[in-house]
């Protein structure tokens, strides 16, 4: 059965709903009216956010001379608040020698591009290239 | 919790789950779309492990 919707779209000026989209994971779904989206796309990418933290993972920043550490640190800062907020109460510093470090690393990064495909998903949505 | 094969069951059942919200619509779409992605994810990364078995670390 298609999701109810409540409408909402011109709430917020799209720019504005991407960004809060970005910051908290299913609040642009949220705003535009898909609540039963944003509720399960809220709990996978924060389930994922937190086992990645819990297994040692590290929310990478760029380092000179390491390219691929550039496309790390877009997925890493892609999980919005979840990063600021880890970040601020010293978590996600990553342990190298933790049997879990790798996987750790791999949720943290995985939370971070699904939150940054919610942005896209908002942008579709508020620019009316997908209806529901 | 740090057995390899659990975490990676998990992380395909995360993305199959998003990918099966984020793309479909019906309900009954969404859960084909969800066996296919969690299927793909876990039997691709076991056989994906055994075709990298042969060859040497270093």
């Amino acid at each position: 059965m298609p999701e109810r919707r409540d409408g909402g779209a011109a709430a917020f000026p799209l720019p504005v709903l991407m960004v809060l989209a970005w910051l908290v994971p299913g609040l642009g779904h949220m705003l535009v009216g898909r609540r039963s989206r944003a509720v399960v796309f809220f709990v996978v990418v924060v389930i994922a956010f937190l086992l990645g933290i819990t297994l040692d993972g590290e929310l990478i920043l760029p380092h000179a001379g390491d390219p691929l550490s550039y496309l790390a640190a877009i997925a890493s800062v892609g999980n919005g608040v979840l990063f600021f907020v880890a970040h601020a109460v010293g978590l996600g510093q990553g342990v190298v020698t933790s049997p879990a470090y790798e996987f750790g690393n791999t949720f943290l990064l995985t939370a971070g591009m699904m939150n940054m495909l919610l942005v896209l998903d908002v942008h579709d949505i508020g620019t009316g290239k997908k209806d529901w | 919790m740090v057995d390899h094969l659990t975490l990676m069951v998990l992380d395909a059942l995360l993305i199959a789950v998003f990918f099966s919200f984020l793309w479909k619509r019906e309900k009954r779409e969404r859960m084909m779309y969800f066996w296919k992605v969690f299927g793909a994810l876990v039997l691709g990364a076991i056989v994906l492990g055994w075709l990298m078995y042969p060859f040497p670390r270093s």
